[in-house]
């Protein structure tokens, strides 16, 4: 087995001038499994790339210290040789697959690795039947759901037979399901085969019963690095970070039928170090509460697809309410949403937005009354600078210059983007490209705002700021907000109520605290 | 057309490329096309992957034509259609008027057909092979395993890369931009700001995809000694074929060659006068 040593770990990249890593010393012992935690931009997925040496082989930037596996420094070896021992498996399933079918994808590692071809067969029968795919050998990668890909993705990486498996959030992506048989692959590696197991991420709640040790990193250093036993014992390293604690029960309700503070105390984001007190309104739904979205059997079945991604769905949404929608990959969240939006045309049934039907209008017609920020928000972003970019639709809806000028202040104030104005979105943090991706929706003022997995890759102070701060826009103007989400505990803490959606068809349609359960999902 | 090894359809582009280059005939021309096309019809392609390429075919034809019909400056030429008289002020005069010439649009037929020919078999090749064997085989012709990479890589986005383009557009319309309005210069901008963000999803996509595959091992070191689960392997089919164009290739460069000479007094028997009326009516 193979023991990681660390040593005074620098990295900066080309374009940044603080460094990303900053004098990182640490050692893993063989058949650890550690969970690496901390907020967006503290430095995980770079620290995990320089263990499989593609950093400093595949990446520009200033590197300095070193990591030994099994005492050979990282950086003095071909990645090609590392990959003989350590493996990574990356966040998105999309963007790590190369081959169109599934055996091909498992062999690619291998091939490269010069195995004959009776081993490389062997090799995959064998990552197939451990990943619990027998069956998907011949199958194309692109007819497999997010969490199947994975399983490929994984697969591949396993049948390189690794000694030291690391993992960059490889689980955002992923239902509950999928999240836990990665878990359960990963974690029977660790157990059985004793191969060493970094895994990053934020959801730390799912990882932290298979653990070990613990590392929570912070402005690219390990700010706590101890076994698990300890690292558990006070939450207050986590909280001031911003980060998910494991033992923290499901938060407060804090919004539609259920208390509500009146104050909250907010978090600020990791480049304000300073916790900050505002004054929340009580969220309030006005009377009455009207309708905003009417969905009427809504049918919608992709080109050259067998089934319906969305089937007869029919539902109610009435202005002031958040609603999150749920379900497994693959059962018509993101269709549902992008119907809502216009941006796909029902096969069958209908939408009323406001007491209009969408079938016939134009996209450009509906500015102001839907907006839709997608899974990748960055998607959104087109201009030249954060202020452009918030100021774009309100100048195409030819708003008066003092009108579109308050509006863009008003949201750069919101969300807490105003020092940002001048600068271009894409030299933003992750969670802040997001936040310019909904705030360029909100300076719009749509009736009704669309959000699709906000929490892949964002950690709960990025997240939980977000939130706050659009469902309180949105009970306050009484508007609507839908989202999308894995996250039961998103769910609980900010939705009115939960669609829950299986096959494409709507399995359930009520508050979260009304018979929703984990077994539902 | 899945009988076909991956090494035989590059080499069919290489070869039609040739071909369409030495030919000057549109009925050769028309030949060559209607050719490539039953390549793609052989391939089965879905009616999306059909409506796709009509759409290509239909802007890159309407686009040569109309260029050529119009700036066509060689002589002698002849006017079909007057569209600005140079008698009218400001654009006639400074521009001396516009026409479309017939001499110029049976110009933009021969280069149309010539950029669909060699158009339609790089969808042929796009939608018949996967990238994994497309990679093989670049390696098998000794191309550099970084570009044999890249082009697989190219490939593998294209579709990506239509599906971010749509929700892009999709996005910024969304946001009330219209892309037809009188405002040409917003509509430019707007066209220009749909790159940013397609160009920088590319960047990052292919920048993980890369890092993917070298921490699989892949480097451009390794590519020549990979060993693979499937072999290449030429079969009937694709012998005849290459021996087929190739044959045509040589011949139609022998004949080209002779009437070259012809022309231009270097070489003439008159017991060839036959093959000089072939080359010059049929090719």
């Amino acid at each position: 087995m193979v023991p990681i040593q660390i040593e005074n770990l620098r990295f900066t990249y080309p374009s940044r001038e603080a460094p990303t890593l900053q004098g990182i010393s640490t050692h893993v012992a063989p058949g650890d499994f550690v969970l690496l935690t901390g907020p967006t931009g503290c430095g995980k997925s770079t620290l995990l790339r320089t263990m499989n040496g593609l950093i400093p082989h595949a990446s520009a930037g200033t590197f300095s210290g070193s990591v030994r596996i099994n005492r050979t420094a990282v950086a003095s070896q071909p990645l090609a040789v590392t990959c003989r021992h350590v493996s990574l498996l990356f966040q998105n399933p999309e963007q790590q697959l190369f081959c169109t079918q599934v055996e091909d994808e498992i062999a690619f590692g291998l091939e490269n690795l010069s195995l004959p071809p009776a081993e490389i067969e062997k090799r995959i029968d064998t990552a197939l039947k451990q990943v619990g795919l027998p069956g998907f050998r011949t199958r194309r990668t692109r007819t497999l759901s997010g969490g199947e890909k994975q399983r490929v993705a994984l697969a591949a990486i396993c049948a390189m037979q690794p000694q030291v498996l690391l993992l960059d959030e490889p689980t955002s992506y992923l239902d509950s399901q999928a999240t836990q048989d990665i878990l359960n692959i990963v974690s029977q590696r660790n157990a059985e085969m004793g191969i060493t197991v970094i895994w990053a991420t934020h959801q730390i709640k799912e990882v932290a019963p298979l653990c070990n040790r613990v590392w929570l990193m912070h402005d690219g250093q390990l700010s706590l690095d101890l076994p698990k036993a300890e690292a558990f014992r006070d939450p207050t390293p986590y909280r001031r970070l911003g980060v998910q604690f494991p033992s923290e029960d499901v938060p407060e309700l804090c919004y539609g039928t259920r208390s509500v503070p009146t104050t909250t105390t907010i978090v600020q984001p990791p480049y304000e170090d300073t916790e900050r007190q505002i004054d929340v309104p009580a969220p309030r739904r006005s009377s009455p509460a009207g309708p905003l979205i009417h969905l009427r059997s809504l049918s919608f079945k992709y080109p050259n697809s067998d089934k319906a991604a969305v089937n007869s769905v029919s539902s109610m949404v009435t202005r002031g309410e958040v609603i999150a929608v749920m379900g497994a990959n693959g059962s018509g969240k993101t269709t549902l949403l992008h119907l809502m939006a216009g941006l796909l045309r029902p096969a069958a049934g209908e939408i009323v937005i406001a007491g209009k039907t969408l079938k016939r209008a134009k996209l450009h017609q509906l500015a102001g009354k839907v907006g839709i920020v997608f899974q990748n928000a960055d998607l959104v972003l087109q201009a030249e600078t954060v202020r452009d970019e918030v100021e774009f639709g309100p100048k195409n809806l030819k708003l008066p210059p003092e009108t579109r000028q308050k509006r863009v202040v008003d949201t750069l104030t919101l969300f807490a983007l105003a020092a940002f104005a001048e600068e271009t979105p894409y030299s933003l943090s992750r969670g802040q490209r997001q936040r310019v991706a909904v705030a360029a929706n909100v300076s719009l003022h749509p009736d009704l705002l669309l959000l699709d997995e906000p929490t892949t890759g964002q950690d709960a102070q990025h997240l939980n700021l977000l939130m706050d701060e659009l469902c309180n826009k949105i009970k306050r103007e009484n508007k609507g907000l839908i989202f999308t989400t894995h996250n039961l505990q998103l769910t609980l803490k900010y939705a009115d109520r939960v669609l829950l959606l299986r096959d494409g068809e709507l399995v359930f349609d009520g508050t979260p605290d009304t018979g929703f359960t984990d077994v539902a999902l | 057309m899945s009988v076909l090894e991956p090494r035989t359809k590059i080499l069919i582009m290489l070869i039609s490329g040739c071909l369409v280059i030495l030919l000057d005939s549109p009925n050769a021309l028309l030949a060559c096309f209607l050719g490539s096309l039953s390549l793609i019809a052989f391939s089965r392609p879905t009616l999306r992957q059909i409506r796709l390429l009509l759409i290509f075919l239909f802007f890159t034809t309407w686009g040569l034509l109309y260029s050529q019909a119009i700036f066509y400056n060689e002589f002698p030429r002849t006017v079909l259609l007057t569209l600005v008289p140079a008698e009218l002020p400001v654009i006639g005069e400074a521009t001396g008027g516009i026409r479309i010439y017939r001499e110029g649009l049976f110009h933009g037929i021969v280069q149309s057909l010539r950029f669909n020919t060699t158009l339609v078999i790089g969808f042929f090749i796009v939608w018949s092979t996967q990238p994994r064997d497309l990679l093989l085989a670049l390696v098998r012709l000794r191309v550099p395993g970084t570009l044999a990479f890249m082009v697989t890589t190219a490939l593998h986005f294209i579709p990506m890369i239509a599906n971010e383009t749509a929700a892009v557009i999709r996005s910024q319309r969304l946001r009330g931009f219209r892309y037809l309005r009188f405002n040409l210069r917003a509509t430019i901008r707007g066209i220009l700001n749909s790159f940013r963000p397609i160009l920088a999803g590319n960047i990052r996509r292919a920048t993980r995809l890369g890092e993917s595959v070298e921490s699989r091992g892949f480097s451009s070191d390794t590519v020549m000694h990979r060993t693979s689960l499937r072999t290449l392997k030429m079969g009937p089919w694709d012998f005849s074929l290459l021996a087929l164009l190739s044959l045509c290739l040589i011949g139609i460069c022998c004949l080209k060659i002779l009437y070259f000479c012809y022309l231009n007094g270097i070489y003439y028997q008159s017991w060839l006068r036959g093959v000089y009326t072939f080359t010059r009516e049929v090719l």
